[in-house]
């Protein structure tokens, strides 16, 4: 399976290559959609000599050659990444401006490769295509020795031949799912238009991998830096802790002592990881300015730059006085659905895994479309759900319109002046709605796949008559 | 008593700023207003170059106007203020409230023509004159956006700290145009307005034959009053009065904040643009000292070195390359730190035993 792996990462990498050299690098660098204030590249490295004269206001617009350049970035764009080490250089701490969010070992990876940072985001999608192809070819593993064994214990109905997962369909997906990653437009934009979100999904795939193998340290030491980064993986932390569990044939039960001893041992590894990193980061700059800067950024939300989320309209027309009740609610709402989720998917944490990460990049306060490929990616993993996907042609077609018409209606807001804002939070809304039901429907395409394999596909009523499976609308 | 009244006034020169805050031919008594008090500034003696004229400018050629090409402010049409050399700087749509406060503030684009600036400086005296549709406390600027008093307050504090004016005269001719003088807080500005808080300001006489009002009342009076000045007269700002009588609606002043005496404020210190000439062929005798402050000037101007002027490019500064920069670098007890951590978590996973590999 190494060749074909091999060939589609040189795919990928041309067609990034391809789009560098061209004059689209630029505009797609410029893109909301795309770079956030949390991943701009302008802001974290350190640019050519011109890049001396910048004031700490941030002169983005110096930079770009072609056209007139506005900043739309706030936290991932390559603008902060630039402008971040510039004042580094001019001896001001990089988080005295409002423009530069990341964390300082974003600061010391791109001080030495600041020049080759092309390279760099090239060769972070291919590590992660990698990473997430070797965790899933082990989880493929995993997935068809537990069918193995269900089956042989009788778990399953008599009549669910066609829903077992066999070895023939299974063997091509970790290579599609490399291939989602790569070749998804989502995350060849978001590498031309370097926003560190690429790294961001590069650790959180170490992480899966590290889960996925099956240990603890490792997986505690990736989600401790992707929980650094940007804060929201720490809602992961129950995935990989359900997953480890099962592996360890620990049973999920509260009252096992096993089952707590486990859940420390993994909880401090996980904690003394972090606070070993932030201590770290504390010596890079000796201050900790880094903190209210990233991490009090991220909660409190007061860069209002329109983006793919939920937060900026919302608190751009919102009084002083609500903002900070508005902001908790919001916030909750990324980390609520972590526990009545591992109620539910206890037995399946790479799928609790994967609607984590979608529920992560749809809610979180600056998304962008790196982090929407990253749990597409992992589609094809479940793909033998698509027979009971109920609405995925009308999703599809939601989520490709809208991407279609983001660049479209910003034109039409900013430059043209015919639309306005609400326009654009329109389609943000629409496309976070298809994505919100792209994962409903998944996840109900799942349980309802266990269900039919624990009670089968013909289901029949008390008197003999036939059932149909259908959602009571509390559930669906 | 002659040199008295030579310093009564500290200006040298006179502008006037008239703006008509209307558009459309039913407000034909607004543009009429503004140019009644535009022939009275011009004939007194102000010339165009230091008149900003706003204006509408949709009466005179408007298709409803049954005399084209003319804009009367009496009855029977007797004045034509339009005329031959009517200079309008900002017409129709330039007529706005940026413009307006653009102009008196001079923060005015490069690419302005002179036409459209107000060139003033500290020894200038100006005259605003406002007209149109206005309320309490604002005046409304061609049915879309309006200007506060606030707003009109701080733009005239600005106009002082900038010294752009000697003395200010700001007459406004709306409805409860009282409000709009009540926030000034820059010396040296004495206001009229035609009508108080609350009072409406009310138009002269319509015309049948032009079909709209001509002209409003307070201006009306005060025309009427103009055209008995000319540029000699002495006639005072007390006697420029609209009796209630004759203007229906309370003018109101404010007088508070000037500092000269309104009995001893010619017509012409604001209407005309009166020179200070005097012709006299007498001697005059200097004082003892200030013969010997002229000496003593003229010793401090040998001792002193030749005047020139400053240094408007370093080049010298220029030349010099500057230092170059230390680049940043992360402390060395970072580096230390991360790559200790990272060789740990590595032989952590895989096991001691490829350190006996490696060394």
């Amino acid at each position: 399976m190494a060749a074909p792996l091999v060939l589609v990462v040189l795919a990928a990498v041309t067609v990034r290559a391809a789009l560098y050299r061209s004059s689209l690098a630029v505009f797609i660098a410029e893109r909301v959609e795309v770079a956030s204030p949390l991943n701009a590249w302008k802001r974290a490295g350190r640019g050519p000599w011109w890049c001396h004269t910048w004031t700490q206001t941030g002169a983005c617009g110096s930079i770009a050659s072609a056209g007139p350049v506005r900043c739309p970035c706030t936290v991932s764009c390559f603008y902060a990444v630039v402008e971040g080490l510039a004042l580094l250089d001019l001896g001001v701490s990089p988080y005295s401006g409002a423009i530069f969010h990341e964390t300082p070992l974003i600061i010391y990876l791109f001080h030495f490769l600041i020049e080759y940072a092309e390279l760099v985001f090239m060769i972070t999608d291919v590590l992660t295509a990698v990473a997430l192809y070797l965790a899933i070819q082990d989880f493929s593993k995993v997935v068809f020795k537990k069918q193995k064994l269900l089956i042989e214990l009788d778990k399953y109905a008599p009549d669910v031949a066609e829903l077992i997962q066999t070895p023939m369909e299974m063997h091509y997906i970790p290579l599609k799912v490399a291939l989602f990653y790569l070749l998804n437009p989502y995350t060849v934009m978001s590498c031309v238009a370097k926003s560190t979100c690429a790294i961001n999904n590069s650790v959180i795939a170490f992480f899966i991998l590290a889960t996925i193998k099956g240990s603890a340290f490792l997986s505690a030491v990736f989600l401790a830096l992707a929980t650094y980064q940007s804060l929201y993986p720490l809602t992961l932390f129950a995935p990989a802790l359900l997953y480890l569990l099962q592996r360890q044939f620990i049973p999920i039960k509260l009252k096992s002592k096993s089952f707590w001893l486990y859940t420390m041992q993994y909880a401090s590894l996980y904690l003394c990881s972090l606070v070993v990193i932030i201590c770290l980061s504390f010596f890079l700059l000796n201050s900790w300015d880094f903190i209210p800067s990233v991490y009090g950024f991220i909660l409190s939300v007061p860069d209002l730059t329109p983006n793919i989320g939920l937060f900026w309209y919302f608190f751009a027309e919102m009084f002083e006085h609500f903002s900070l009740f508005f902001v908790c609610v919001f916030q909750i709402n990324v980390f609520f659905y972590t526990i009545p989720l591992a109620i539910k998917l206890k037995e399946h944490p790479m799928f609790f895994m994967f609607v984590q990460l979608a529920i992560i990049s749809i809610f979180k306060s600056y998304p962008t479309v790196g982090d929407i490929a990253l749990y597409m990616a992992f589609l094809p993993v479940w793909s033998h759900l698509y027979r009971f996907l109920r609405n995925i042609f009308i999703l599809s077609c939601v989520l490709i319109f809208c991407s279609f018409l983001f660049p479209v209606l910003w034109h039409l807001w900013i430059y043209a002046g015919s639309a306005n804002s609400n326009f654009y939070y329109a389609i943000t809304l629409t496309f976070n709605i298809g994505q919100i039901l792209l994962i409903s429907d998944y996840f109900y395409a799942f349980l309802r796949r266990e269900y039919y394999l624990t009670h089968g596909l013909h289901l029949t009523r008390q008197d003999g008559t036939e059932a149909m499976l259908t959602c009571s609308p509390r559930s669906c | 008593d002659q040199a008295e009244q030579f310093f009564r006034s500290g200006h040298t020169n006179n502008w006037a700023v008239l703006v008509c805050t209307s558009r459309f031919w039913f407000n034909y008594r607004h543009v009429a207003n503004t140019l009644s008090v535009y022939r009275s500034v011009k004939r007194l003696g102000i010339p165009d170059s230091h008149i900003v004229l706003m204006l509408a400018d949709d009466m005179a050629c408007n298709p409803r106007n049954p005399k084209p090409a003319t804009v009367f402010s009496h009855k029977n049409m007797e004045l034509n203020v339009y005329g031959d050399d009517v200079e309008v700087d900002y017409r129709s749509y330039e007529v706005t409230v940026e413009n307006f406060l653009r102009v008196l503030t001079g923060r005015i684009p490069p690419s302005t023509p002179r036409s459209k600036r107000l060139l003033s400086d500290d020894r200038s005296n100006i005259l605003i004159y406002m007209t149109g549709h206005g309320g309490n406390g604002f005046l409304k600027f061609q049915d879309s956006e309006e200007i506060t008093n606030v707003e009109l307050a701080d733009a005239f504090e600005q106009m002082w700290q900038k010294r752009r004016y000697n003395e200010l005269l700001f007459i406004i001719d709306t409805c409860q145009g009282a409000s709009m003088y009540e926030r000034f807080y820059s010396p040296n500005i004495m206001a009229l307005a035609s009508s108080q808080v609350g009072e409406d300001s009310l138009s002269h006489q319509p015309d049948l034959g032009i079909g709209v009002h001509l002209m409003d009342r307070y201006t009306f009076y005060v025309l009427e009053f103009l055209e008995e000045i000319h540029p000699a007269s002495q006639t005072n700002m007390n006697d420029l009065v609209c009796p209630k009588s004759l203007c229906v609606s309370t003018p109101g002043h404010r007088t508070d904040l000037f500092q000269r005496d309104p009995q001893n404020v010619l017509i012409t210190d604001f209407f005309g643009s009166v020179r200070k000439v005097e012709i006299t062929t007498e001697a005059l005798s200097l004082d003892r000292d200030v013969a010997g402050c002229e000496s003593k000037f003229l010793e401090e101007e040998l001792a002193t070195e030749p005047l020139k002027y400053a240094e408007q490019l370093p080049v010298a500064q220029i030349i010099h390359q500057k230092p170059k920069q230390k680049d940043w670098h992360p402390p060395g007890g970072f580096i230390l730190g991360l790559w200790a951590l990272i060789i740990m978590v590595f032989f952590k996973t895989y096991g001691i035993k490829h350190m006996k590999h490696v060394f």
